[in-house]
């Protein structure tokens, strides 16, 4: 098990929470929670060792072209692919919108 | 030998000889020592399968294609249900205690992940933290309010446990389609992707 923090440059934070994905081999579950303005933290616990290229490319790529809103994301991650995590960030940002 | 594999399904007579240079050194001890192999949800070129090496170590996890000519035995993950094993794990535990019930349930339902592949090769791959993996057959749709009563029975056990669904159209976790969410994870042979009906599963959002 090995933790991982990331920062971006982020606008306003959003108001709402959200949690998604699921506790499982080949998931994860990540939690979106409001961050200090002009941040965008993200806290990844994961079960594979060695993957800090692989997590900083994936987000470097989502953000890319745009601002992020200032969120604090906590991601438990069990093994999954890139495209299962880009697809439950993407419902997380999704379900903050909602509120 | 029936073509149609499933993921999960556990395979024998893999060689290390199709694999690539590259190969890690664990791999091919692995093969070598005529271990099983487990479909993976993924296509593959015609002829062969997808298939998964499993290591020692957790993160040892090999991803590769087995020509289907070099099968020589499957066992499926329902065919495990009732295979008695001497060995004091929880994940073991777990099964024992939950078996009456799965089988009254009324739906096929099989043992996959560690315990699974113990069960089945007789090599140990449990230990006291593993989780226990699971599977149902569920060919017609197991609706939230059931999904929520199951999920609350395994949890009821000795040790944590991870069911997938098995629909006609891929896998779901039985623990995210008994929440809340309104789109839940599907995984099939080609993509994953957000549905909220994963019996019938509109193209939304495609991984």
């Amino acid at each position: 098990m090995q933790t991982l923090s990331f920062e971006f440059p982020a606008g306003q934070p959003p108001r709402g929470r959200a949690l998604v994905g699921c506790v499982g081999s080949g998931d994860l579950e990540v939690l979106i929670e409001p961050g200090l303005a002009g941040k965008l933290t993200i806290q990844v616990q994961t079960s594979v060792n060695g993957s800090e290229q692989r997590w900083q490319h994936l987000f470097a790529r989502m953000f890319d072209g745009q601002m992020p809103p200032a969120l604090a994301i906590d991601i438990h991650d069990f093994g999954a692919t890139p495209g299962v995590v880009r697809l439950r960030l993407e419902q997380g940002f999704e379900e903050i919108g909602h509120d | 030998m029936v073509s149609t594999f499933l993921a999960h399904d556990l395979l024998w007579g893999m060689t290390p000889q199709p694999l690539p240079a590259d190969a890690p050194a664990w791999v091919i001890d692995s093969l070598s020592l005529g271990q099983p192999v487990v479909v993976r949800r993924a296509i593959t070129a015609p002829g062969h399968i997808a298939v998964g090496v499993r290591g020692v170590s957790r993160e040892q996890r090999y991803a590769t294609s087995m020509p289907v000519a070099a099968i020589q035995r499957r066992v499926r993950p329902e065919e495990l249900c009732h295979v008695a094993l001497r060995r004091d794990v929880p994940a073991l535990q777990a099964l024992a205690q939950l078996r009456p019930m799965l089988d009254a349930s009324g739906w096929i339902w099989g043992v996959s992940g560690s315990a699974g592949f113990e069960l089945a090769s007789g090599i140990e791959a449990l230990h006291a933290r593993s989780d226990l993996d699971l599977i149902l057959r569920t060919p017609q749709p197991l609706d939230r309010i059931e999904a929520r009563d199951l999920l609350a029975q395994l949890d009821g056990s000795t040790c944590a446990v991870d069911m997938q669904l098995q629909t006609p159209f891929g896998a779901v976790a039985l623990r995210e389609w008994a929440g809340s969410a309104r789109r839940v994870l599907l995984k099939d042979n080609r993509q994953a992707r957000l549905v909220t009906d994963p019996w019938q599963p509109s193209l939304e959002q495609v991984a």
